[in-house]
């Protein structure tokens, strides 16, 4: 390290010097273009061809129009036709380039233009002529999105990269998983980019992971984390993230832990870092972009079981006790709960698969799952899906349908079918082009869309305002993400959320407790992001399956929940005196 | 550049690079392309390189350009142009790449005797100061190449010269003292002179950036172990691409003027 600090010291000593020195020496070495003189004389010996005088005024008028007259401003608008950026985001992109120096984690709350933002960093850099080689990651979802927005909005000529093309495009856009692969890694790896964009950024929080690693190794001038929400869990993700783009921002991981690891954190430390952090980030929130939002009006639908779906419930709900002891963590069973309150299919298909997955189990084991099985086939309604029928035919409108759960989501496309509704499916799992092509049969054809969770992330869907959650995902940071996709810039109309649980289920309670005594659905996903930090909640959905597992009885869950909750509470309390700490943002 | 301001550049590029305006009106232009304007804006190489390969009849495009949708004929078709749209640019390049070089002489109406034509040389330049921002100035030049006098805004004084690309009757050019490649190197020094003389905080203030960027990598580097040193150089490299402030004079077009002695 000795060597390093030496020449540290150097650099700083020579600068000094160049400083207090003459004007002369300050000077950047002046790099002349020679070929223009060749070409005269070639011209002079040969006699011609000369251009024309208008041609040669033409050329001098492009060159003016071309010119960028000052280090600061954004020349970029100018250049875009069709449609106007908010302030908030052209604020952005200035901050981004003039403050930040093009490095940033541009983390607004989903739905208020990340990508637009990038894009006019993008095209700023382009025009300046400081930008060429450009690598644009996002999840495979996303791909062809981006490509049609830089191209439309921003006449970025960008592609999306096709196998077999290489990587020498100057703007390409491709998935992290494609890029990662051999043999597209080492090929990336050769190249120098000045502009690398990374979308959903939250992904690379974790320093051990593949992609964390790899996207280190991204030689890059200018880079963009795109996210919205930088910290889901814990504090450390934060030191990852801002030593992706800029190390030592936040010190060496030793010194970074030694003053604002939880324990001992004070809170001078805490707004030390949230000042340190905002210098690389720039956060956005809905309330202050001074923008109309339309509102979100919540609905909790609850639904009484059938006798027979109830039977299943209780049944799996038992089913803890007859498991044999290394199976026996409580979580198979919470699983199959949940599942019992989605539908008969994802509970069949859960129960297969411990078959299959312990063949040598013990008879009682094997004839306990086949007694399942027996109530999963006397099921022969699913009252939530018969509710979400009814609600459909009222809203008689586009809607999406999220489900955690495959198998429901195969059943509901099956019995909308029966019912004569049109609807289409979406996952993660599709191949981009397929999710292109669902989004559009979606708008144009089909009245509902069914997504399961992987689904929900980087689609717009704006076009539509009403959304069941059919089952409710134990983690807050998703459920914002599922809304995200509708409530947007661009949504016109007040969005409409309907929350089905089943009474007397653990749904009830997630829902009674998490859902809305704490009003997670109205809130948005900034304050949570903070009140989770402040609480040093490790994540909440692992917390959650604790309490729901670990309970022995139903009081005993009840009031860990309650207690759940009052902590939340108080965290929000707290956060509404102490504006000026929670004003500025994450962390 | 205002939609009118973009119409105008339009009807006389296509005009000075003789393609047969078609159709016009106040929001658009019809423009038959000519050979060699097809081969320079519609990027079809193929097309080209076929039809030379077999000797067919070269069948140039032509081109439809909307510079104002609510003037332009209802249903017109054709490729709206604003000051972002890439076909403009692209047109920009090209006016560009084909007014690099020129030579004209004074136009004059002589009744008796004859008039000498002093040579200058031309350069326009850009001159940029570049580190992680950027800025343009742009500086038109004349040398006179018989006495070394150099004047700027050598472009914006042509404007109200009478110029022509042939000889007037009764007008002869002098030789010039100055060789053309020394008259180059004249002008060079003068561009160094005047970068010399300006204020170069930007540089300071790039440099400062650069240094704190750099004092931080080391820092996070510090307790990191040899195997590491390797993205540290790579990182130090980048910020050195970010940072370091470098001085680029593109020469964008010239040539030279005869010019009567009153001219300048």
């Amino acid at each position: 390290m000795a060597i390093l600090n030496l020449q540290f010291d150097r650099i700083c000593r020579s600068l000094l010097k160049g400083k207090m020195g003459s004007a002369m020496s300050n000077i950047p070495a002046i790099h002349f273009d020679d070929e223009w003189e060749t070409e005269l004389e070639e011209r002079i010996n040969e006699d011609g061809p000369w251009s024309s005088y208008s041609l040669f005024q033409l050329g001098m008028e492009a060159e003016k129009h071309n010119l960028i007259p000052d280090f600061t401003g954004l020349i970029g608008p100018r250049h875009l036709s069709g449609f106007t950026p908010l302030p908030h985001q052209l604020e952005a992109a200035t901050e981004v380039i003039e403050r930040m120096n093009g490095k940033a984690i541009l983390a607004d709350e989903v739905g208020l233009g990340k990508t637009i933002e990038a894009g006019l960093i993008l095209k700023e850099y382009m025009i300046r002529g400081l930008a060429r080689k450009i690598l644009i990651l996002v999840p495979a979802s996303l791909v062809s999105q981006w490509g049609t927005e830089l191209n439309q909005k921003f006449h970025i000529p960008a592609c999306i990269y096709r196998k077999g093309y290489g990587w020498d495009g100057d703007i390409l856009i491709t998935s992290i998983d494609t890029a990662k692969r051999e043999p597209h890694r080492s090929a990336i790896l050769e190249q120098s980019y000045d502009l690398v964009i990374i979308d959903e950024a939250h992904k690379l929080k974790n320093n051990k992971t593949r992609n964390y690693e790899f996207v280190q190794k991204i030689q890059r001038k200018f880079c963009l984390l795109l996210t919205a929400t930088p910290i889901q869990n814990k504090i450390e993700e934060i030191f990852y993230l801002v030593s992706l783009l800029k190390p030592g921002h936040l010190g060496s991981y030793s010194s970074f832990n030694e003053r604002f690891s939880a324990k001992k954190r004070s809170t001078k430390d805490d707004s030390y870092l949230k000042e340190l952090v905002n210098r690389v980030m720039i956060r956005n929130k809905r309330h202050e972009t001074g923008i109309e939002w339309t509102s979100r009006k919540v609905e909790s639908v609850f639904i009484e079981f059938s006798e027979k779906e109830r039977a299943l419930y209780d049944a799996v709900a038992s089913f803890r006790e007859a498991l044999p002891e290394k199976l026996n963590t409580g979580f198979s069973s919470l699983i199959l709960q949940r599942e019992a309150c989605s539908s008969r299919e994802a509970v069949y298909f859960t129960l297969r698969n411990m078959l299959e997955k312990y063949p040598d189990a013990s008879e009682a084991y094997k004839q306990k799952v086949h007694e399942l099985i027996g109530k999963v086939e006397e099921v022969n309604v699913n009252s939530k899906a018969e509710k979400a029928l009814e609600l459909i035919k009222t809203i008689n409108d586009k809607v999406i349908i999220f489900t955690e759960y495959r198998a429901t989501q195969l059943y509901l496309q099956w019995f909308l079918k029966q019912n004569g509704i049109t609807s289409v499916p979406f996952r993660g799992g599709f191949k981009r082009s397929k999710k292109d092509w669902m989004r559009e049969l979606f708008e144009k054809q089909a009245q509902v869309l069914i997504a399961t969770e992987a689904g929900g992330e980087g689609i717009n869907l704006q076009f539509c305002h009403h959304i069941i959650n059919f089952d409710l995902p134990w983690n807050p940071m998703r459920l914002e993400q599922r809304i995200g996709r509708i409530h947007r810039l661009g949504q016109t109309e007040d969005v409409r959320i309907y929350n089905f649980s089943i009474k007397e289920t653990i749904e009830e309670h997630i829902m009674k407790i998490l859902y809305e005594k704490i009003q997670l659905f109205e809130r948005v996903v900034g304050e949570l992001d903070d009140i989770l930090t402040r609480l040093e909640v490790k994540n909440l959905e692992e917390h959650l399956t604790d309490i729901l597992a670990k309970s022995k009885t139903e009081g005993e869950m009840k009031i860990k929940m309650d207690n759940l909750a009052s902590m939340i509470e108080f965290a929000k309390r707290v956060k509404k005196e102490a504006p000026s700490s929670a004003a500025s943002g994450n962390p | 550049m205002q939609q009118a301001e973009i119409h105008k550049f339009l009807s006389d590029f296509f005009h000075a690079n003789h393609c047969e305006i078609i159709d016009k009106g106040p929001g658009h232009l019809v423009v038959q392309l000519t050979i060699e304007m097809d081969k320079e804006l519609m990027n079809r190489p193929f097309y080209w390189h076929y039809l030379e390969k077999t000797g067919g009849v070269p069948n140039p495009m032509s081109l439809t350009l909307i510079t104002d949708q609510k003037l332009a004929p209802e249903g017109l078709k054709g490729d709206f142009i604003h000051f972002g749209s890439p076909r403009l640019h692209q047109i920009f390049a090209v006016s560009k790449k084909l007014s690099r070089h020129i030579r004209l002489f004074e136009k004059i109406n002589i009744s008796n005797g004859q008039a000498p034509l002093f040579p200058w040389l031309c350069l326009n330049v850009n001159i940029t100061y570049e580190c992680d921002r950027k800025k343009d100035q742009l500086y038109s030049l004349g040398l006179n190449l018989i006495n070394g006098t150099i004047t700027e805004g050598f472009f914006d004084t042509m404007q109200s010269v009478s110029l022509t690309p042939k000889i007037s009757d009764y007008t002869f050019t002098l030789s010039p003292i100055i060789r053309y490649q020394s008259g180059i190197v004249r002008l060079k020094n003068h561009i160094q002179t005047m970068i010399k003389n300006d204020n170069h905080s930007w540089a300071a203030d790039a440099t400062e950036r650069w240094n704190k960027d750099l004092s931080l990598l080391n820092h996070f580097y510090e307790d990191k172990v040899e195997e590491e040193r390797e993205s540290y150089e790579a990182e130090k490299e980048a910020l050195r691409l970010q940072y370091e402030p470098r001085i680029h004079v593109r020469i964008i077009n010239g040539g030279l003027f005869y010019l009567t002695n009153n001219a300048i």
